[in-house]
């Protein structure tokens, strides 16, 4: 039980535009903590809306989730802000990023409203993100004058910031070319590995998935009968 | 901490769209420097009014009203009203008029802290006769320095000196046009004849020019103790006593401690000239619409700046709320840039709308003893304005920073 970073119990979910329609219908899993997970699946099979779910940003369902041994179910949109803040990073398939900011202000922001650490001692951090991720020279230029890569790295860097207990990517690879996509699977192993984190992400790509832990194959908004590998 | 992150992401937002941001800060600074120039202008139409009717007239009137008593002597032996009967050719009683207890009011009245000037009057109505001309006019007997203290007469004066009436007590002087009409110049003899039938002739020591033409017209001046000879009536006889107090707004405490000590009629100018009041009310009123018309379109104008902003801002929106932020985050990064909108967008304004009325108050006008278009400046006005500023920016900043605080991010982020 302590071992569980993520519990997610019967969860099932509607849409009611335009027609009610039974999106997940009874999901339950539980995630390792430092397990490195991939969810496939076809388009419509309910993978992404399940990520949305166990991310804590739609709070329209059924069932029960839990984090860290944190029952999330039933929270306020604000404490669940606060709660994602400190322990979820997110990378998402269209990076994301303010465009404004430049990429260390990017990678700096969710520490800020942490607040847990003096600025001095974030924009450390952050700097140091950005070197593991090889972004050191373009700390200082705005985000929409990055490249797509450089961009999702920067997101990366940002999801990394609070040192989350779990990081979650919505196609984290799925804009990629195949250079960035393995830099960036090399980037999640290694955090899973060695840094113990969780890492859930929601992918269409098989090469990617096979470098999982584990993979969850979903289909009509149930998971599949075990825990099958693609060979 | 906190704040200052969110502060930090209202800063960015407000210098990454500088020119957004200006036509939002130039809206406010619009309707805040129409609001000061309107109620400069305003207040200065006001006070030239005010110096204009305050230059004859005093704030506090105080007068034995020359009211008709009749008495009907029959009635007193026949209540019954059955009786018919007529009285032929009634002739109205003597009664007293004048004020006659002139020293022991006017020494009281010298006691009061709030009066700052007093001045007795004989007004009565004359004809001025120079030659074959003859018009008729009001002769007002006064206490040549007292009634300069109250109205400034002396600077009035185009010819001739007012102090003059004080020691040439056969001296008179007249309104411009009066004299124009009569055709008589400084030290010219004319001749007055009263309603009693006493004529007196006076050498003329000066003409006056008011601004006011029906004063110009019929009105002169003479020392009240020649003004007494004239109407044989004894040195403490007066028919009007002007008092002026401090406060000229504020006569009705001072009214209701005098009038029960006083045993004449008291008139607060308020209640002489109704008009007057009714002008500077509706002159306020009409400034003060026309002001908070503009205040409200610049508001608009910023609401529809800020709206669009969120729209375009939707996306970032729901990142800061995927990575923590929470919705009242929200409604302070957005609702900060519009208070800073409305500061930097007040204060500009309280400089452009002083050098707009500064501007017009250099446009020439030169009616009824104006030179240049009237402007007075209160500073009451500066801080309504930027309050106003601030207040309109915060308002027409809320509804679009309510709405962005409640943008749920799963819909955006699921595209």
């Amino acid at each position: 039980m302590e071992n569980l970073s993520l519990k997610a119990k019967n969860i099932i979910k509607y849409f009611y535009d335009p027609d009610t329609f039974q999106v997940l219908k009874g999901v339950s899993f539980d995630v390792k903590k430092g397990e490195f997970l991939s969810i496939i699946g076809k388009s419509g099979s309910g993978k992404s809306t399940l990520l949305y779910v166990l991310s804590t940003m739609d709070t329209d369902y059924e069932g029960s989730m839990e984090i860290n041994g944190d029952l999330l179910t039933g929270k306020t949109q604000n404490q669940l802000a606060t709660f994602r803040n400190e322990h979820i990073g997110f990378v998402f398939q269209f990076h994301y990023l303010l465009p404004e900011f430049t990429s260390i202000q990017n990678v700096m922001l969710p520490a800020l409203k942490l607040g847990k650490y003096s600025a001095q001692e974030i924009e450390h951090k952050a700097y140091e993100n950005l070197r593991l991720l090889d972004l050191e020279d373009q700390a200082l230029k705005r985000a929409n004058k990055l490249s797509g890569g450089q961009q999702q790295r920067v997101a990366i860097a940002r999801a990394l910031i609070n040192n989350p207990s779990i990081i979650m990517g919505d196609e984290p690879t799925g804009n990629l070319d195949s250079k960035n996509s393995k830099a960036v699977l090399e980037i999640f192993k290694e955090l899973a590995a060695n840094y113990g984190q969780t890492i859930i992400c929601v992918t269409h790509d098989n090469d990617f998935a096979r470098s999982t832990d584990r993979i969850i194959e979903m289909q009509d908004g149930l998971v599949l009968d075990g825990y099958h590998r693609l060979v | 901490m906190k704040k200052s992150v969110n502060r930090q992401i209202a800063a960015v937002h407000l210098t990454s769209r500088i020119g957004q941001t200006i036509v939002a800060v130039l809206g406010v600074t619009f309707g805040v420097s129409m609001y000061i120039f309107m109620n400069s202008f305003m207040n200065g139409v006001n006070k030239a009014q005010d110096d204009m009717a305050f230059s004859s007239m005093s704030h506090i009137r105080i007068f034995n009203e020359n009211s008709v008593r009749s008495y009907n002597p029959v009635e007193g032996f026949l209540p019954s009203t059955q009786t018919i009967f007529t009285i032929r050719n009634h002739k109205v009683m003597q009664y007293t008029d004048g004020i006659k207890n002139t020293l022991e009011i006017i020494s009281f009245l010298e006691k009061q802290p709030e009066v700052t000037g007093i001045a007795s009057q004989l007004n009565f109505n004359v004809f001025f006769r120079s030659g074959s001309k003859k018009i008729s006019g009001l002769l007002s007997g006064v206490e040549v320095i007292n009634e300069d203290k109250l109205f400034d007469n002396s600077s009035k004066v185009i010819s001739g000196k007012w102090m003059d009436l004080n020691y040439q007590k056969s001296g008179i002087i007249l309104g411009c046009v009066l004299a124009e009409n009569l055709g008589v110049k400084v030290n010219d003899n004319i001749n007055i004849l009263t309603s009693d039938g006493i004529s007196k002739n006076f050498v003329v020591t000066g003409i006056i020019e008011t601004s006011v033409k029906q004063v110009d017209k019929t009105k002169a001046w003479l020392n009240i103790s020649s003004a007494r000879q004239l109407l044989t009536k004894n040195q403490d006889y007066v028919s009007d006593i002007l008092i002026n107090i401090k406060d000229k707004e504020n006569t009705e405490p001072f009214l209701s401690k005098i009038t029960p000590v006083v045993p004449y009629q008291i008139e607060s100018w308020q209640v002489a000239s109704q008009q007057l009041v009714a002008m500077t009310k509706i002159r306020n009123i009409l400034a003060i619409a026309v002001s908070l018309t503009i205040l409200f379109v610049a508001g608009f104008g910023i609401y529809n700046i800020m709206t669009m902003t969120i729209n375009e801002k939707i996306k970032e929106i729901a990142i800061l709320k995927a990575t923590g932020f929470s919705g009242h985050d929200i409604t302070v990064i957005f609702l900060s840039q519009a208070a800073i909108i409305g500061f930097i967008g007040s204060v500009v304004g309280v400089v452009l709308g002083y050098g707009i009325s500064t501007l017009v108050n250099q446009v020439p006008f030169e009616i009824a003893g104006l030179s240049t278009l009237p402007i007075y400046y209160r500073y009451q006005d500066l801080t309504l304005s930027i309050a106003f500023g601030i207040a309109t920016t915060l308002v027409a900043g809320f509804l679009p920073a309510r709405k962005a605080s409640k943008i749920d991010p799963v819909i955006i982020i699921r595209g």
